[in-house]
């Protein structure tokens, strides 16, 4: 198996920049995710690491060795797209077999591996049908499988699971980390789904408009995103933000004019020394903040006007807005069994700890409690 | 809402009308090819609806050397039916060949720029136009009156179609199924052959179709380009007169018939790729 080195990456097409000075390290073995919105940049970075497209500035290796020169056919690599490249004239058995035919592998290690594959897959009843009468997640699983009994050694899985339907997705996730865990190959992961990132990598790259914003774990990604941008992606509902300014050691909401959050004295010196201007953001996730009827002393509470609610079942998520607010809609996520009714007023509930400071110019988290 | 009787009658005359319309001549073209001479003349006085005494004639006339005044040319049909098969298929094979694959190429890698547009305009050209000039142009390389000349203009003039047809139908084949094969390690080549080709052979024999239904069918470029030694089959048709008899509408008709035979049948063979969805159903998105 191979570890991966991306090198400052860029492409542009034309005027604009897809990708720009993008580096990457991916060890053996690991499951990236790259995560962003659609036309950030993943899937030109993964042609690039394919050698479909080659870079116009920067390097890509593998194992120490420098890819660019090297044809797609050559490097190892398997391709999963997000239209399946099933051959729809073949049948399934052919579209499998199609990458050990180009090798030239004898026809009963072809026969041999075809079936194995289809096994690991569970599709050995279809492997006669002709690929253009496949469900989607057959079909889904024939790219797959095409791409694996190859034996690459980097899978390049560019949005496999987007145009399944959202049961069969989850069922998928579990069958590709299954594969994944057997087979061990360096796996790289191109979504824009955070729970699809979340459960299946090791370790997520988040993108944003052609550049890296943040490569962690996706507990790291979670719990300290490095600014604005990835903490409002990931995680749904998405982070609740509220603009405020901070001034010796206290920082006052623009949403609520009447509550302030004291910051412990502990963190005062660190916050004056990073802080250039005064403008903050303030991040806190739906999860952490907590509806009240009436708080204890010594909380911090802010008040809030329930504008509706969605029972999901596990969970009740919450919506509200400050009073006087024009665009804030605060979310809240509450137990299964908590009901609250339109226009009633509610008091926000949180600690310290679940606090995420962020500088409002340069985006960056300042400070996590 | 159910409709008005008279409404739904009215609707079927009117769909009868112009059945009867599109039908007519070829019923009219059939019946001609068997009627025997005193028949599609007005030499008996009166039209007859159906051939009284069906025959032959016209359509053994076509083959026979001077056979009194069914069939006063020098020549007979069989020159012109050959030379329209070949030429019809040699250019066809040329504009469908090239065309696929400068339709791939400008698909797959914008080659030529703006070429698809300025194909489309050449296309809207009508050939009468340039006729002078070509007339001109062919006589000094000395391809009038030959079967080059004829089938590499006809492969000219049906050159933009294909390629235009080509484009959108590869326009359609997603890039990952190029990119999947290139993945597997085959050339740029040998993914388009291996792999887009087989998924095209809908759409290329739709475009030879049609391009040799107008090739076939063609007029004016071979009237203008050859002689009456030298002809293809609408040519000879226009010739079939007699200074006796004027129009020989009897075997005119029979070699209309001739003569619609080869697109039919292509046109029959290629049917269950004439059918879009399943060409076009390639990838599922």
């Amino acid at each position: 198996m191979a570890q991966i080195t991306l090198d400052r990456l860029t492409k542009r097409f034309g005027k604009q920049t897809a990708v720009k000075d993008f580096s990457l390290e991916i060890q053996e073995n690991e499951f990236v995710a790259l995560l962003g919105p659609s036309g950030c940049g993943k899937t030109t970075t993964m042609n690039m690491i394919s050698g479909l497209l080659k870079p116009d500035a920067g390097k890509v290796y593998f194992d120490g060795r420098e890819m660019n020169e090297v044809p797609p056919g050559q490097r190892g690599v398997g391709f999963v797209f997000q239209n399946y490249a099933v051959f729809t004239h073949m049948s399934a058995y052919k579209n499998i077999a199609c990458g050990l035919k180009v090798k030239k592998v004898p026809e009963e290690e072809i026969q041999k591996e075809v079936r194995s594959f289809a096994k690991l897959l569970k599709i050995e009843n279809i492997l006669n049908t002709d690929a253009g009468r496949l469900s989607i997640n057959d079909m889904q699983k024939v790219a797959l499988a095409r791409t694996l009994v190859t034996k690459p050694q980097i899978v390049l899985l560019d949005e496999p699971l987007s145009n399944l339907d959202a049961a069969l997705r989850s069922v998928m996730r579990a069958e590709l980390k299954r594969i994944h865990l057997e087979l061990g190959q360096t796996t790289i992961y191109v979504t824009h789904d955070q729970v699809e990132a979340m459960s299946l990598s090791d370790r997520i790259a988040v993108m944003n408009f052609a550049v890296l914003e943040q490569y962690a774990t996706p507990d790291e990604v979670y719990h300290h995103p490095k600014n604005l941008f990835v903490a409002n992606f990931i995680g749904s509902p998405t982070i609740n933000f509220f603009k405020g300014k901070y001034k010796n050691g206290e920082i006052s909401l623009e949403d609520f004019p009447k509550g302030k959050i004291q910051v412990f004295n502990k963190y005062k010196g660190e916050i004056d020394k990073r802080l250039k201007n005064e403008n903050v953001v303030v991040g806190i996730r739906p999860e952490h903040l907590k509806l009240v009827d009436a708080g204890k002393k010594g909380e911090m509470l802010l008040q809030a006007k329930v504008v509706g609610s969605e029972p999901l079942g596990s969970e009740t998520v919450v919506y509200l807005k400050p009073e006087g607010a024009v665009e804030t809609i605060i979310k809240s996520i509450m137990e299964s069994d908590y009901r609250v009714d339109v226009n009633d007023i509610k008091l926000l509930q949180f600690s310290e700890e679940d606090l995420y400071l962020f500088d409002e110019k340069s985006t960056e988290l300042l400070l996590k409690f | 809402m159910e409709q008005k009787l008279y409404i739904r009658v009215l609707k079927y005359i009117l769909v009868l009308v112009i059945v009867l319309a599109f039908f007519f001549p070829i019923y009219w073209t059939i019946t001609m090819a068997f009627k025997p001479h005193m028949e599609w003349t007005s030499a008996a006085g009166k039209i007859f609806w159906v051939p009284n005494k069906p025959t032959f004639t016209n359509f053994t006339s076509l083959f026979q050397r001077k056979i009194s005044i069914a069939s006063p040319l020098a020549s007979t049909a069989v020159r012109p039916i050959v030379n329209s098969i070949v030429v019809s298929i040699i250019s066809t094979a040329l504009a469908v060949v090239v065309g696929t694959m400068a339709g791939y190429a400008i698909s797959r890698y914008r080659a030529g720029g703006n070429i698809a547009f300025m194909l489309l305009t050449l296309r809207m050209f009508p050939p009468a136009a340039v006729i002078v000039p070509l007339m001109v142009l062919w006589a000094y390389l000395g391809f009038v009156d030959t079967a080059h000349g004829l089938f590499i203009l006809y492969g000219l003039v049906t050159l933009p179609f294909a390629v235009i047809l080509m484009k959108t139908f590869f326009d359609e084949i997603p890039k990952e199924l190029d990119e999947a094969a290139v993945m597997d390690g085959y050339s740029n080549w040998g993914a388009f052959v291996k792999y887009v080709l087989p998924l095209a052979k809908g759409a290329i024999s739709t475009t030879a179709l049609f391009c040799f239904i107008l090739n076939w069918s063609d007029f004016i470029l071979a009237l203008i380009l050859t002689d009456k030694d030298w002809s293809t089959i609408p040519v000879y048709l226009d010739k079939l007169q007699s200074g006796y008899v004027g129009k020989l509408y009897g075997p005119k008709a029979a070699l209309a018939l001739i003569a619609a035979i080869p697109p039919v049948v292509f046109g029959v063979l290629i049917q269950k790729y004439l059918v879009r969805g399943l060409t076009f159903g390639a990838i599922k998105k």
